[in-house]
């Protein structure tokens, strides 16, 4: 990155006018590698103000998590950091974080930065209890035992856990929630100045990740801190971080206030960035995915490292880097053409929620009915000979009561936390797991009666028409075969008649068909020489080769960077009109299930504790949540419009435990009923079946009927949490 | 609870069908021992001139063997196994004329003796060697300790027994050749026996040392290369723990863990190993008896200490199963996982 002396002289004095405590100046981060050297951080310059939230965004391997170490000076070996990071310490000399000592860098770490890792559930040693892993810290760093426990007991309790208990467990016993809040306690434990976090949320379920950011503002108040944020979840960091900084390529593109770069983003790469992130309110014709590939750190792109994705670029950026430019007085943009961007693409935030039609359509379809699930149970029992002896009895209620009909060419998402039993019921539908109870019909025909002998259909052709794509397509795929030996496999069984230049011909095209060109190379290549979102299209080409009547796509883009999400169920939904397939799409993500179920006017289902609490219309299921539940997920879901993620912020999450019961011991009466704002005394005693409501969809909470005895029943006394209430969750 | 319950149950399982799997092998096989020591005997007497009286044919037959041939298989099993496990009789020797039981007790602290230090010495090293490896990973000593320990690895201990018999004690005479104490000294608790019988043991614990010693420092060094690597590790460092605390508490403590079950296996090996190291330095343990009793046809010893190194091993495995929570808490009771 070239720069004059005067351009150096701007940054700063605009730094000025802010009290900065961190400077970061002409950072590179180096990897010698065998191909040559690996630039993970080029040149990166950027000032972190004092107690800001300051949110950083960058899809993987754009470089977030090496300016995260750098900031501690902890890039891993052999990784070489050069350039001057300055802290300014509250009262003192500023220090250059980067020429400290290895004695001075253990007493600067944790005691002015600390750092919350991505891995949480990883980050405790598993043989040593909480306790000890915050005596141990305290200890090391000489500080007074007492003083400080006492200080981390009030952490815990500030973060809604329960102190004693906590620091009693070890690392195995707490949730993953638990896990992440407890290190958030332990990265504060010695009241450091700057808190850096590494995409602490990535791992968690939705309502766990709100919830903990919840809190992190509240910590921030508290003890004054300063937090970088870094994410690739652009929704999810909008409505809280002040300052919004984009990284793109080893640097940053853009920086500046969020919500101004959120309405009017400059760089034409935060612009694209905004239009591919699904979410619940942008509309959906804006979504596109982002056109080709993130550069490969070993040879980056000379000039702008953009320009060859982006749809403005000239001789210009080809030949030089590009400076920030100054959009305001707080923000700017490393681009050339920052002042057309706005005009050449166009992004909107938002639609109107009274803007959609009044479309039941795909719910009242006429479609033939593929697969049809009639009161299906699946139970699993965790006791073994030795339990029943001892009278105990403990089953997993994986499924319970679901019925549900699926029709051809429909598309239908389930969703719901980790441990609701979505994968089950997914299973169950296209005939992997057996129903304890009830039955599992491929065109009238039971599934299981088929594979014991009886019925119509064989069971072969039966297995055929139901596929499966998994959530981790590397492992999906034999990493011995070639694309084209695992593309054959399927045809040789299914269509023998096709010679091996017949079944090559049908794989270039279908390889051409989703964007993998030229096929003969792509057919040539081995899984490990593929990225993530082309395995994930030769497995999806694999399951449409046997032209299956369902699919069942299990988190089938939740492993994808966010820029290729779209792209892929763009692809998922071409497929489906040229190969006539259904899908049963699975995600804990809202967002996706949206932009899947209402481009193809679908049905969402939401899954709670083995049971479907609501179906309906993708449409009315977004903005007309009914069941509770469903609002839940709503509110976890974060808009990305300033001022409705704002809003959203604000209030509180309408729910009353944070924490899912145990599934070996589900509540009585109505499986939320524990959790839910609006419970009444007769939830505890009967459960709600599915019922019809105005809409479209169906529910199951007595709410919807106007009648019921709910009306009359009284309301379960219980303390309104301002955020959340701990559980025995174990 | 019920886990111990549950183990403990597959434990007294495996125990029984040990058990009748030898009595099985002993009686119920055609042309068993006991038909063909009776023809045996049959054999010897006419040659000697006297007449097979059957009676008498049987009275010896079932002195040697400790079955009575002519009660139906199921009494005689269940009569076995009540005087095991009621009397803790394990019939008679018939060479040596006692009770199998009390040669075999007997001898018992002798082999233990030189089993635990052989394999704490073993696993000691092992687990030394193994985490210097992987602190070194890649560097010259991390080579040539890898190529040792492949090579100690693969050859046999009865081959180093026997090296080191030729070497240390005939060729050099350092050590005695066999026994296990220096039978003119008054037996007790005087310091020049202790000294004679760690003299007497300083060979057979050597080999037995052999035996737990190099595929073990490779699996410390895999399993400490793996915990270096982990998160936990980084964030540990960051936080400023000191490095000799990491070495003990982090790295040490969790790479030893999935060594901790080889090793309590490892104690059957041992034991079984004993067998031909106790005859090589003719040490008179539990191993010496088996092989004598196996060269003198002497069934019952045979079939006992037989048993003696299925319950040692068993024993093993449930010390193992039961302390493992102890050494890690994620195994806790073992109601949840037994993912080790």
């Amino acid at each position: 990155m070239t720069r004059t002396e005067t351009e150096l002289e701007i940054t700063r004095d605009d730094s000025s006018s802010h009290d900065v405590i961190l400077e970061v100046r002409d950072v590179d981060v180096t990897f010698d590698m065998e191909r040559g050297t690996s630039r993970v951080l080029d040149g990166v310059r950027f000032d972190v103000h004092r107690d800001e939230m300051l949110g950083i965004v960058g899809e993987s391997g754009s470089g977030k998590s090496m300016f995260a170490s750098a900031l501690l000076n902890a890039v891993v070996d052999p990784g070489q950091t050069s350039g001057e990071i300055i802290y300014h310490p509250p009262d003192g000399e500023p220090v250059d974080v980067l020429s400290l000592s290895e004695f001075q860098l253990e007493r600067f770490r944790w005691e002015e930065i600390s750092m919350v890792f991505q891995g949480a559930m990883s980050s405790f040693n598993p043989t040593m209890k909480i306790g000890e892993h915050f005596e141990e810290t305290i200890r090391a760093h000489g500080e007074d035992i007492e003083e400080r426990m006492e200080h981390g007991w009030q952490l815990l309790a500030d973060l809604y856990l329960d102190p004693g208990r906590v620091f009693d467990s070890y690392p195995h016993e707490l949730s993953g929630g638990m896990k992440q809040r407890t290190l958030i306690a332990l990265s504060l434990i010695l009241e450091p100045k700057v808190l850096v976090m590494d995409e602490p949320t990535a791992a968690l379920d939705l309502l766990m990740q709100r919830s903990i950011m919840s809190l992190l503002g509240n910590l921030q108040e508290e003890y004054d801190l300063t937090i970088v944020f870094i994410t690739h979840d652009l929704p999810l960091v909008a409505g809280l971080a002040d300052r919004l900084a984009v990284m793109y390529a080893f640097e940053f593109v853009e920086y500046g206030p969020s919500e101004q770069v959120i309405r009017d983003a400059t760089h034409p790469y935060t612009r694209a960035l905004l239009k591919s992130v699904p979410s619940v309110d942008a509309s959906l014709e804006d979504m596109h995915p982002i056109e080709g590939e993130s550069p490969d750190p070993v040879n980056a792109p000379s000039g702008c490292s953009y320009h060859p994705r982006c749809p403005l670029a000239t001789v210009e950026c080809v030949q030089a880097d590009p400076d920030y430019h100054e959009v305001s007085e707080e923000r700017g943009a490393a681009c050339f053409h920052w002042e057309q961007s706005g005009d050449e693409i166009e992004y909107a935030l938002g639609v109107d929620p009274d803007e959609f039609p009044e479309s039941t359509a795909a719910f009242e379809s006429e479609e033939e009915t593929v697969v049809s699930l009639d009161d299906v149970d699946v139970h699993f029992e965790q006791a073994g000979l030795i339990d029943e002896l001892f009278g105990k009895e403990s089953v997993v209620r994986a499924v319970n009561d679901v019925s549900i009909e699926l029709r051809e060419n429909e598309v239908v998402a389930l969703v719901g936390e980790s441990g609701c039993g979505k994968t089950t019921l997914g299973k169950t539908v296209i005939g992997l797991q057996e129903p304890t109870d009830g039955s599992v019909s491929y065109r009238d025909q039971d599934i299981w009666e088929a594979k014991a002998g009886g019925g119509d259909y064989e069971f072969d052709d039966i297995r055929r028409a139901l596929q499966i794509v998994h959530q981790d397509p590397g492992s999906s795929l034999n990493s011995s075969r070639t694309v084209r030996a695992s593309l054959s496999a399927p045809l040789k069984r299914w269509r023998p008649d096709l010679g091996p230049s017949d079944r090559e011909t049908v794989i270039y095209n279908l390889l051409k068909r989703v964007g993998m060109k030229p096929p003969e190379d792509y057919a040539a290549r081995f899984p490990h020489q593929l990225s993530g979102g082309e395995k994930q299209r030769v497995v999806l080409v694999r399951a449409l080769l046997m032209s299956p009547d369902l699919i069942l796509a299990d988190e089938a883009v939740s492993a994808l960077d966010v820029s290729l999400r779209v792209e892929m169920m763009d692809l998922m939904l071409d497929l489906q009109e040229l190969f006539d397939t259904s899908y049963l799409f699975i995600s804990h993500d809202f967002s996706n299930a949206r932009y899947l179920t209402e481009k193809s006017d679908g049905r969402i289902g939401i899954m709670y504790l083995g049971n479907l609490v609501e179906i309906g219309p993708a449409q009315e299921i977004i903005s007309d949540p009914k069941h509770p539940y469903t609002k839940v997920l709503r509110w976890a879901t974060p808009p990305l419009d300033p001022d409705e993620a704002k809003e959203a912020n604000a209030t509180d999450p309408p729910i009353r435990e944070i924490d899912i019961p145990d599934p070996t011991d589900p509540p009585s009466g109505c499986p939320f009923q524990t959790r839910c704002p609006d419970a009444r005394e007769v939830c505890t005693r009967e459960v709600p079946e599915l019922q019809c409501t105005e809409g479209a969809a169906r529910v199951a909470c007595f709410r919807e009927d106007d009648d019921h005895e709910y009306w009359a029943s009284e309301p379960i006394e219980s303390d309104t949490v301002s955020l959340e209430t701990e559980s025995e969750a174990d | 609870m019920r886990y111990f319950v549950k183990r403990v149950v597959h434990a007294a399982v495996t125990l029984v069908s040990v058990t009748t799997i030898t009595f099985a092998l002993f009686r119920l096989m055609p042309g068993n021992p006991a038909q063909a020591m009776r023809a045996q005997f049959e054999a010897d007497m006419e040659a000697g001139g006297g007449t097979a009286d059957p009676e008498v044919l049987d009275a010896m037959v079932e002195q040697h063997i400790g079955f009575n041939p002519d009660q139906p298989w199921y009494i005689q099993y269940v009569e076995y196994l009540r005087d095991i496990i009621l009397y803790q009789d394990f019939g008679q020797s018939y060479f040596y004329n006692e009770a199998v039981f009390d040669i075999l007790f007997t001898a018992m602290p002798w082999s233990i003796f030189i089993s635990v230090y052989g394999l704490a010495l073993g696993y000691t090293t092992n687990i030394l060697l193994g985490a210097a490896m992987a602190y070194k990973e890649g560097s010259r000593f991390d080579n040539y300790a890898t190529v040792l320990a492949t090579f100690l690895n693969s050859v046999p201990y009865y081959v180093g027994a026997i090296l080191f018999l030729a070497f240390f004690g005939y060729e050099l005479g350092l050590f005695p050749t066999g026994g296990r104490y220096n039978t003119d000294l008054q037996t007790g608790l005087n310091v020049r026996f202790m000294a004679s019988i760690s003299y007497h043991a300083v060979l057979p614990v050597m080999s037995s040392f052999i035996v737990g010693f190099g595929g073990g420092a490779l699996s410390m060094r895999g399993n400490s290369i793996r915990i270096l690597g982990e998160d936990y590790l980084r964030v540990a460092r960051l936080r400023g723990i000191s490095s000799t605390r990491i070495a003990t508490r982090y790295v040490a403590r969790n790479a030893i863990l999935p060594l901790y079950t080889q090793m309590m296996i490892g104690i059957a090996t041992v034991f079984s190993s004993s067998v031909l190291l106790e005859f090589i330095f003719t040490y008179p343990g539990v191993g010496w008896y088996t092989y004598d009793a196996v060269m003198r046809r002497d069934y019952p010893l045979l079939m006992g200490s037989f048993l003696f190194f299925t319950i040692v091993t068993l024993i093993g495995i449930l010390i193992a199963e039961f302390t493992y929570g102890l050494v890690d808490p994620r195994i806790g009771s073992g109601d949840h996982s037994e993912s080790y």
